[in-house]
């Protein structure tokens, strides 16, 4: 090797390091775009705390309501909101009642936006009142009220008392659903779906004192935070991350399929993982790249 | 493709917020006036989102309301004083009376810890200490028994590295070497989590650019 091209090469792994990140941006918006536009299929399988809160939720007694807290708002409704449509889904096929509060006050929109969007796909199809869900008798959306300390202990004696009208300014009290629906005893599992701390303060007050079953789904960036949890048994299962909803997804679909409730929807989880695999080999191979010049510019100067 | 009507009073909304996530992303290439445009915009629509909704759904129904129409006096005066108490807060834009801010955060700490502390206890150290214990049930496979020991291995090597009341010699020093490994694992796992989440976020918008408004997406 002539002392050109050593040189040549050591120029090549430096200015390889001071690239302009526009096109670092560039080659990331490409990778990411083309799997959605040209999806390649990619099935993610269940892990063991999706496949808990799903086996959990599939199985829970009828007498037993499904809590679902929104602890986002739209800053992580890419990762959160796919898992709350699949939440509402599975629980109204499964025939569950299902009661829904905010603790984040921008979450307020994301829940009615998802219920409007999977009661519609129930009732397009359904034949009798028994596949219709209705709002009072198959779901409440309680709505949001602060601080979150008086949600999670005030629920614990009555949901009621918390929330004394719901969402849309109907009295709670006066709703068919509450009858069965008073405290933690009438819950089965409450799921706090968060981009928060939210998920830890329900198993401090809600869980400690008054022993409710919870499931978490969270944003990855938070994940590694709730594993502890998950391990000591304080949450039954966990979803995390875009890739938590797609393998919930993708649970949920097998059972639509079995009930005959595939209805061709879209399941923006599983749309999504191509992309997300894409961008993963991509972000990899700029770690790789990266220390590759580094440490050839090192070698060189040394 | 299957372009959102801007015509239509959703399909107005859908372009609206089509260009202002582009107006947004713009940044990418460099600081420019459209970018500022929608960063304005959207803290001025949160603030005024946040306020109303306080407004109607907490000032009104839990202040206002009962003290017009709540026939108790005393439930009246303790509204009152309550709301004096909670306007102190407002009193940091007085420094000579600002001191009077310290009332209302007392008693809201006051309140928080109260609540929270012994419950946290249990919840955050009693159960996850529980969970760290082994037990025959870890041993009934040879899986559950291997990442069991693994985790109490973990958890002392890394109390160990956090332990500065010693000089770090003799059977520490090993040890929390190990607590650092277990350390950086965790600081690997958080970063491609990390990884993950921030490309979902770019993900879902460009599930929302490619599908709600080309409707190049099915």
């Amino acid at each position: 090797m002539t002392a050109q091209d050593g040189a040549s090469r050591h120029n090549f792994w430096q200015k390889l390091q001071a690239i302009d990140r526009r096109w670092l941006y560039l080659v990331v918006w490409l990778v990411v775009m083309l799997p959605l536009i040209f999806p390649f299929r990619i099935r993610p399988k269940a892990t063991p705390p999706v496949e808990r809160l799903f086996q959990f939720i599939d199985t829970m007694p009828r007498d037993k309501a499904l809590v679902l807290s929104i602890d986002y708002g739209p800053d992580t409704q890419a990762e959160l909101q796919p898992m709350l449509v699949a939440f509402l889904r599975h629980a109204f096929a499964a025939g569950h009642r299902v009661g829904i509060l905010a603790c984040e006050l921008t979450g307020l929109g994301l829940g009615e936006n998802a219920l409007r969007q999977v009661t519609a796909e129930f009732n397009v199809h359904a034949a009798t009142r028994q596949d219709s869900v209705i709002n009072g008798e198959d779901y409440a959306f309680w709505g949001w009220t602060t601080p979150y300390i008086t949600i999670m202990l005030g629920m614990g004696e009555r949901i009621s008392k918390v929330f004394p009208v719901d969402y849309y300014g109907q009295k709670t009290e006066s709703l068919p659903i509450m009858a069965h629906l008073k405290n933690y005893d009438d819950v089965g599992i409450l799921v706090s779906i968060a981009s928060s701390a939210i998920p830890q303060s329900w198993i401090n007050l809600a869980q400690t004192q008054f022993g409710v079953r919870l499931g978490c789904g969270i944003t990855a960036v938070s994940a590694a935070d709730y594993y502890p949890y998950l391990n000591s048994g304080q949450f039954t299962g966990m979803l995390a991350g875009m890739k938590g909803a797609a393998e919930y997804e993708d649970l949920l679909l097998n059972r639509l399929k079995e009930n005959g409730m595939d209805w061709g929807q879209r399941y923006r989880g599983t749309e999504a993982m191509s992309s997300q695999t894409a961008a993963h080999l991509a972000i990899m191979a700029f770690i790789i790249i990266g220390n590759i010049a580094f440490f050839a510019s090192k070698r060189r100067k040394s | 493709m299957n372009v959102a009507n801007p015509l239509t009073a959703q399909g107005a909304w859908v372009w609206v917020a089509a260009i202002l996530t582009l107006a947004i992303f713009s940044f990418l290439y460099r600081e420019n006036p459209l970018y500022r445009i929608a960063e304005h915009l959207y803290v001025g629509l949160a603030n005024g989102y946040f306020i109303t909704f306080y407004w109607h759904r907490v000032l009104m129904p839990t202040l206002f309301t009962p003290v017009a129409h709540n026939p108790s006096v005393v439930t009246k005066v303790w509204l009152i004083c309550i709301a004096i108490i909670g306007a102190f807060y407002f009193t940091r834009f007085i420094p000579k009376i600002s001191w009077l801010v310290r009332i209302p955060i007392a008693i809201v700490l006051g309140y928080s810890c109260g609540a929270s502390i012994p419950r946290a206890v249990d919840a955050e150290l009693i159960q996850q200490l529980r969970a760290t214990i082994l037990t025959r049930g870890h041993f009934a496979h040879w899986d559950t028994a291997l990442w069991a020991i693994i985790l109490l291995l973990g958890v002392i090597a890394t109390i160990s590295y956090f332990f500065f009341s010693a000089e770090r010699k003799g059977v520490l020093k090993p040890v929390s070497y190990v607590g650092i490994i277990f350390i950086m694992v965790g600081f690997g796992a958080s970063f491609g989590y990390t990884v993950m989440a921030r490309i979902s976020l770019f993900i879902g918008r460009l599930q929302f650019l490619l599908g709600d408004w080309l409707g190049i997406i099915k």
